[in-house]
């Protein structure tokens, strides 16, 4: 925090001083431009390249972003002053407030996205978090770090609900557990049925559920368990181009935030929903439709998935041309998914 | 009103006062309060052609006066040059018919209007009108005259040697009339009139207080236009008839020289080959059909050179602007003239200006101001070919929106105006024109959007400014908020910027 808070200081500072001297403050800022995304074999994940982007202040088209930016900076100032978080839509709307035009949120959470290539620090380390919608689950024991909960120890298992992932969560020090594995698991439905059926027990088990594509709080735990708690991470999706590219993201990162370090979990095990786990399963299923097909296209071109198992699930997709969302196993009575899918694939 | 005085000679009784009285609505005085307005008008336009002939400077004092109910005095008086004692009673009090065989651009076309006005009068409070006027050399005249409708003749109630401090004529009338309903008109009117005619001063006094002064902005008289013989494709067989009354002895190649502009004795031979007619057969001696013969081939031949502008007095650019910017808040305006047309063997000029301005309603076409030799027509634009060719015309192709209101002032000037009605309100739709409306109004149309094109560009490198402004401040505010410390100023580098930018 105290980090965050220096590097803030040193921005404003760097363009107090540029103005007191008579010069246009500029920003180099690392380049986003997929040209400049690579993978890093050695890291084994996304990462940016050396290209930079300049935003000088004397230049008209610029000046506004520059100006957004520094509002920014100044907005996660003042939550880290009163040790507070906020929500990337909640710093849409306050920007209002202070003359500062976001066109929409998709351009604040850009200009957030900048701030942190600048910096070198993720949103998070300012206290500005996304909207919650993963949960975890499970035997762990987590320290909080938040103001007023300072050394407040929670087990993950105090609600049959699940905890939500939120900022005091994923500052919070994982202490200890019993588990011996992490289960993500996609749909909210997934999550519960596995709560409910007692299956983390049996698998002993924490369960994350992930609501789609998991926001970078719920990745950032993901590693944590991974790398502090030694917990081999199992990811368990829909079976499709959508659901498989969740579990690429986690294990490799992700475009959109190829600038954070320390977000994915590069030994993570997809277990399905697999295309061939629908033919062997013979789950209820649908055809792939036209987005399906030009996803798996794109996925094709993209350098994540050049290894031979993952070019084998394109083309299984592509063969079978199905897909199946993870409720399909309900087809054969509600414990089906646990008593054989999982056994099977969790063995 | 002189001018009427100088054709005296040409002028002949025709069917009388009475057929006008009878078709009032025709010359615009169908009832109370076109009447009131009709009368303004007849009586200005009269006071403006007669000082515009002698190059005088034009002061209209235009004065209506209630006299209980619904009677109005009306009294028209200018600095002309006055009208000879002796003509004043057949001047003011006779339906002439004037030779229109003598062309020159006038407002008025034969001075029917005056008379039409005094009669009005007559009728309506049954009280003589009354005309003092005074030449240079003279101490002064006034008269009270009536007009007999039935023998087309006027009655001189009195006449009287009466002081005038300086030359000219005021005519007053006493008439019903609707003040209320024609007041608006009137205004409009004579704002309009000042538009067309800038170096004209005019005022309205209604019941002895001055309501509106417009005009005498420009203080040059326009240059009398040139009186011309009528041009071969004008002629119709009644004027022919006339023209050969009056040039009786002249064998047929003589006649047309010395009857048509345009006509030299090569030309003349030509035409006489080109329709195969003996050049010296006497014109007394032409049978009706062979002047049929001539008439068709006069308007069919294409040998004739085009008719003669000089007879038309256009406004020009500086006076129709320096009109407009005194009658309207202007913010921009261009200027463009059609010359060398002609329709029908009558020379044509369309002169327009396309303003810019708040003072005009907001639309995606101009509003339409209409002038026929400078005179401004106020009723029946829907019907005007004016009106037709602005609607011909694509105006979005023009950057023509509705957040710059616009109005286009066009003014025709021709020899003979082809008016769709007596009322003298619309202009016919001849082809000829409309083109050459539609030309000119595109003209004006591409100029505006050259500059709209310009406009647009500085508002919004002006919006680019303040903008930059306002985001610079900001940064610098939110860059000391992270620093802690004191705003920079930075006022001046942003003034450094945009002069650099000036300069580019």
């Amino acid at each position: 925090m105290e980090r965050a808070q220096s590097t803030l200081r040193a921005l404003g500072e760097r363009v107090v001083q540029s103005l007191s001297s008579g010069k246009f403050p500029v920003f180099e800022i690392p380049d986003r431009k997929t040209s400049n995304i690579h993978y890093d074999p050695s890291t084994r994940r996304y990462a940016l390249g050396p290209s930079t982007v300049k935003r000088d202040s004397k230049n008209t088209k610029h000046v506004r972003s520059m100006a957004q930016l520094l509002w920014a900076a100044s907005f996660a100032r003042q939550l880290l002053n009163t040790s507070r978080t906020s929500s990337l839509r909640d710093l849409y709307y306050s920007s209002e407030a202070f003359g500062i035009e976001f066109a929409d949120q998709s351009e604040s959470d850009r200009i957030v996205t900048d701030l942190e290539c600048l910096t070198g620090l993720p949103r998070e380390a300012f206290g500005v978090f996304p909207e919650e919608h993963s949960s975890i689950y499970g035997n762990v024991l987590m320290r909080y770090n938040v103001p007023g909960y300072e050394g407040r120890e929670i087990d993950l298992t105090v609600s049959p609900d699940g905890l939500p992932i939120g900022p005091a969560l994923v500052s919070a020090e994982p202490v200890r557990s019993s588990a011996s594995m992490v289960l993500a698991v996609e749909s909210g439905g997934m999550f519960s049925r596995l709560i409910e059926t007692k299956a983390w027990q049996r698998f002993n088990a924490v369960l994350v559920q992930l609501g789609g594509q998991p926001p970078r709080g719920t990745r950032r735990i993901l590693r944590r368990l991974r790398y502090e708690l030694d917990l081999p991470v199992y990811i368990f999706t829909d079976g499709d181009p959508w659901g498989m590219h969740i579990a690429r993201v986690i294990i490799s990162g992700s475009a959109n935030a190829a600038h954070i370090k320390d977000l994915n979990v590069p030994d993570a095990t997809w277990i399905g929903v697999t295309p061939s786990d629908i033919e062997e399963y013979s789950l209820p299923n649908e055809g792939l439709n036209n987005a399906d097909l030009k996803r798996l296209d794109d996925l094709t071109r993209d350098v994540r998935y050049d290894s031979a198992e993952w070019r084998k699930h394109i083309d299984d997709f592509r063969r079978f041309r199905k897909k199946a969302e993870q409720q399909a196993f309900s087809r054969y009575g509600m414990d089906f998914v646990v008593e054989n899918y999982l056994r099977d694939k969790l063995a | 009103m002189s001018q009427r005085t100088d054709l005296t000679q040409h002028f002949e009784s025709i069917s009388p006062a009475e057929f006008f009285y009878r078709n009032r609505q025709m010359a615009g005085f169908a009832n109370a309060s076109q009447a009131l307005y009709s009368a303004v008008r007849e009586l200005v336009e009269n006071s403006l052609d007669s000082c515009e002939d002698h190059s005088i400077l034009p002061r209209v004092d235009i004065s209506i006066t209630n006299n209980g109910s619904d009677t109005f005095n009306l009294r028209v008086s200018d600095n002309g040059p006055g009208v000879p004692t002796e003509h004043v009673p057949n001047a003011f009090g006779k339906v002439l018919f004037g030779s229109k065989y003598r062309q020159r651009q006038k407002r008025g076309a034969f001075g029917l209007g005056v008379t039409m006005a005094i009669l009005y009068g007559q009728i309506t409070t049954d009280s003589a009108a009354v005309i003092h006027t005074k030449q240079i050399d003279s101490p002064g005249t006034e008269y009270r005259l009536l007009i007999d409708v039935e023998k087309n003749c006027p009655i001189v109630q009195s006449t009287c040697e009466l002081h005038r401090e300086s030359t000219g004529t005021t005519v007053s009338i006493c008439l019903k009339g609707n003040l209320s309903r024609s007041e608006d008109r009137i205004m409009e009117y004579l704002r309009l009139t000042s538009v067309s005619s800038p170096h004209a001063s005019l005022s309205l006094t209604i019941d002895g207080n001055v309501v509106a002064k417009f005009g005498g902005v420009s203080r040059t008289p326009p240059p009398p236009p040139s009186i011309t013989k009528p041009h071969p494709r004008s002629v119709d067989l009644e004027m022919m008839n006339r023209l050969i009354q009056q040039k009786s002895k002249k064998r047929l190649k003589d006649w047309l020289v010395d009857s048509f502009q345009k006509v030299g004795v090569k030309t003349a031979t030509d035409f006489l080959k080109f329709i195969q007619m003996d050049p010296n057969r006497k014109v007394t001696s032409l049978s009706r059909d062979e002047l049929i013969r001539i008439g068709s081939g006069l308007r069919k031949y294409d040998k004739f050179e085009n008719p003669d502008s000089r007879a038309l007095s256009p406004i020009g650019k500086s006076s129709f602007i320096v009109g407009v910017r005194s009658a309207f808040n202007t913010s921009a305006q261009y200027y463009s003239v059609r010359t060398a047309s002609e329709w029908h063997g009558h020379p044509l000029i369309i002169e327009g200006i396309l303003v810019i301005g708040d003072d005009f309603p907001r639309s995606d076409i101009p509003t339409l101001y209409r002038f026929a030799n400078r005179v401004p027509l106020l009723y029946d634009s829907s019907e005007d070919v004016l009106t037709k060719a602005l609607k011909r015309v694509n105006w979005g192709r023009y950057n023509l929106r509705n957040s710059s209101p616009a109005a286009l002032f066009v003014n025709l000037s021709s020899t003979r105006i082809p008016f769709k009605a007596a009322g003298k309100q619309s202009i016919a739709s001849i082809p000829e024109i409309e083109e050459i409306a539609i030309a000119l109004y595109r003209d004006l149309g591409r100029r505006l959007n050259k500059v709209l094109k310009q406009h647009l560009q500085s508002t919004l490198k002006t919006k680019r400014m303040r903008e930059f402004r306002r985001f610079f401040n900001l940064l610098a505010v939110y860059g000391a908020e992270l620093a802690e410390t004191q705003v920079p100023e930075t006022s001046s580098m942003i003034d450094q910027l945009f002069e650099v930018e000036d300069i580019e």
